[in-house]
């Protein structure tokens, strides 16, 4: 929120007017919308706002994008529709923003005040519909509110744990006269999240660690939503214990840092998963407890006790109960541990050389790997982790959901935070595009990558004519396996290798490069290994204009490691029907 | 049928305004928590509800469900009255959020 008092203050206008001064004096530089009949009065201040309106072709894209700008930013991403199916349309990316705790906020148009429970044209109950997956949310029929509900609505969402808040306001409330007035200060009797940690509990986390012979930081990713990254380093490499990060915490510890064992999960490497296992303290630092982590909740890490520290108390003992429950901020929390963790190592230092050791052993016996295909085609693994090192570490990635997303986890090394952005909690099919749209706007110096699948491709990439005509040049990289290639693998392994509906057939349509062509950005296509790195070069040397490449890749490769749903980690696969070794292991 | 079912009574404090009733009968619905009885009635401040409800706790800890409800913005304050409890859950701050 801006501090200062926006020159507007006590002047007459309308509602609408009202309203774009007031995301104006929030400190928006940037939404992404599209406009209809209910928000319309709107749209005709936002012609002379400085603030950037960037026009998408479906509100869900605008959603994703607001999501996209956030996470490359930390600030609040917006995006604007009209009501009815306009606001529906936002439903995907609000569910989402909720479940990877990112601050969007979401303007909506509602029916005019007198209209509302009519069944009017374009009603939708929307402020009904997002209770569930909004941190909060309102339905403004009086223009004097709009601006206390709009600094409002950007305090919820950047504050404690972040997350979505829709602001619904009714036509005749954005028609009205008002007079502005930018509220001074928020009072929300309800509303008061913890953000310094108490004492006691810090200082019974450190001692614990201290009594650990076998501790492990388990990293999610609260600590990049937090900015924790630097401290968390220096707490780490004061224990030096092995650490983990989940899919939403990659980046938040690099990659290549010794203490690195991978990210943990249902495909997470044989070390971080079995460091988890086998750990018997869990440092667990901004993280949920995800049943993608945990696989079978009640075999998952039966020998470790627990540190949980985030900022969300109804995290705490939701899904695992807590030995020392930390309720905090995760920086203020790190930077509380660091000088207890020392005072207490100064009088027990564990010694944690064979419990490193046999992690190392795993981490070297069980690398991340994958077979090349033996007809010569192309491997969809070697072309992201090719595009990972070709684009560096400077490169902000996004992802859609499926095989590609676990490759693009798995094997591209992610060195900083904020440069892995993915849905992981929605699992929204989709995401890739958009998101990525959102993320050069936030970071137009940055280079952006979507690795995308041909099947989460053909949800979203509309929205490469809006990168086209906005100068949002993006790159894309489809990953094409002709199939939902995830569904496909689960019907290989559970299914009898019966494919019912996952087949796409999108080698032969679209065709994917005419189809960029056709909405304004370059189309490449690349099926030979041997062509792959000059592809790749040929794409990272345009950048006027967005970038699809159709990589048309090798149909049966698989995800590995994984632990099938619903079962237990120490039934961690690192090939089909292959268990790791464990005779060989002393564990 | 499971032993450890076992009855609480919350006193909620939440803001008077349209929808309130929802958020929370939403959330005891979503997050599959069992309501009992539930009674909604004004208080001596008319911007403010008092909610008595009667909660089953089955499969989640009293704990769980009053961190979740306060969760809601338009939760100011929670208190277990169930008669024989001891404890008074009071919500500021460790069940802010």
């Amino acid at each position: 929120m801006a501090q200062h008092v926006p020159t507007a203050n006590g002047t007459e206008m309308t509602g609408a007017t009202s309203l774009v001064k007031s995301l104006e004096a929030a400190g928006v530089d940037v939404m992404f919308g599209l406009p209809g009949g209910a928000i319309l009065p709107a749209y005709d201040p936002i012609y002379d706002s400085t603030i950037r309106h960037i026009l998408v072709r479906h509100e869900q894209g605008a959603g994703h994008a607001a999501t996209g700008y956030a996470q490359v930013t930390g600030r609040a991403g917006v995006c604007i529709a009209t009501s009815g199916p306009g606001a529906t349309n936002l439903v995907t990316p609000l569910m989402d923003a909720a479940m990877d705790s990112v601050p969007v906020v979401a303007i909506t148009g509602q029916v005019p005040s007198a209209a509302i429970g009519t069944d009017a044209f374009q009603e939708a109950d929307i402020r009904g519909i997002t209770m569930p997956f909004t941190k909060h949310n309102y339905l403004v029929t009086d223009p004097a509110e709009i601006p206390g509900v709009i600094a409002e609505a950007f305090h919820i969402a950047t504050t404690g744990r972040p997350g979505p808040v829709l602001v619904d306001v009714a036509k005749d409330a954005l028609q009205k006269m008002t007079t502005f007035n930018w509220p001074t200060s928020i009072k929300l009797a309800g509303y008061n999240p913890k953000v310094r940690p108490d004492s006691q509990s810090i200082s019974d986390a450190a001692a614990l660690i201290a009594q650990s012979s076998k501790p492990v930081f388990y990293v999610g990713g609260g600590v990049i939503k937090a900015n924790a990254h630097a401290e968390l380093r220096q707490l780490v490499e004061i224990l030096g214990a092995p650490v983990v990060t989940t899919l939403m915490a990659r980046g938040a510890f690099p990659d290549s840092h010794p203490l690195h064992m991978g990210m943990p999960g249902m495909h997470g490497t044989v070390a971080a998963v079995t460091a988890l296992q086998k750990a018997d303290l869990l440092i667990t630092l901004g993280a949920r407890f995800d049943d993608r982590v945990t696989g079978k909740l009640s075999t998952f890490a039966v020998n470790a006790k627990v540190i949980h520290a985030d900022i969300d108390p109804a995290e705490i003992g939701k899904n695992r109960h807590a030995d020392v429950a930390v309720v905090g901020d995760v920086k203020e929390t790190i930077t509380a541990l660091i000088p207890a963790l020392k005072a207490a190592l100064a009088k027990n230092q564990p010694d944690l050389s064979t419990w490193l050791r046999q992690m190392n052993s795993l981490k070297s016996t069980y690398p991340l790997g994958y077979d090349l295909p033996e007809d010569g085609s192309l491997s969809p693994q070697q072309v992201i982790e090719r595009i990972g090192k070709i684009s560096g570490s400077d490169t902000i990635f996004t992802a859609g959901v499926g095989q590609h997303q676990m490759w693009a986890s798995q094997f591209i090394s992610y060195e900083h935070p904020r440069t892995w952005l993915n849905s992981g909690g929605a699992g929204t099919m989709g995401y890739g595009v958009p998101a990525a749209m959102g993320a050069k706007v936030g970071a137009p110096n940055a280079t952006v990558w979507a690795i995308d699948g041909d099947g989460c491709f053909q949800m979203t990439n509309q929205e490469l004519v809006t990168c086209a005509l906005n100068n949002i040049p993006i790159k894309v990289a489809i990953i094409n396996n002709e199939s939902l290639g995830m569904v496909r693998q689960w019907q290989t392994l559970f299914y009898d290798s019966r494919y019912s509906n996952t087949s796409l057939d999108s080698k032969r349509v679209p065709n994917f490069p005419m189809l960029a062509e056709a909405m304004g950005c370059v189309g490449l296509a690349c099926d030979r290994p041997e062509d792959l790195d000059k592809t790749i070069e040929k794409a990272m040397s345009i950048n006027d204009q967005p970038v699809v490449v159709d990589f048309r890749v090798h149909r049966d490769a698989m995800v590995w490691p994984m632990v099938a749903a619903g079962t237990s980690n120490d039934e961690i696969m690192i090939a089909r029907a292959t268990a790791p070794d464990w005779d060989s292991q002393e564990l | 049928m499971t032993t450890n079912r076992r009855q609480h009574t919350l006193e909620v404090l939440v803001e008077n305004e349209p929808g309130v009733l929802a958020r929370v009968a939403g959330l005891f619905s979503r997050r599959a928590f069992n309501i009992e009885t539930l009674n909604v009635g004004p208080t001596e401040d008319s911007s403010i509800s008092k909610m008595i409800i009667g909660v089953a706790v089955e499969g989640h800890s009293l704990e769980q469900v009053i961190a979740q409800l306060d969760k809601l913005v338009s939760v100011i304050s929670i208190k277990d009255v169930t008669p024989k409890a001891q404890e008074v859950h009071d919500t500021q701050p460790d069940y802010q959020n």
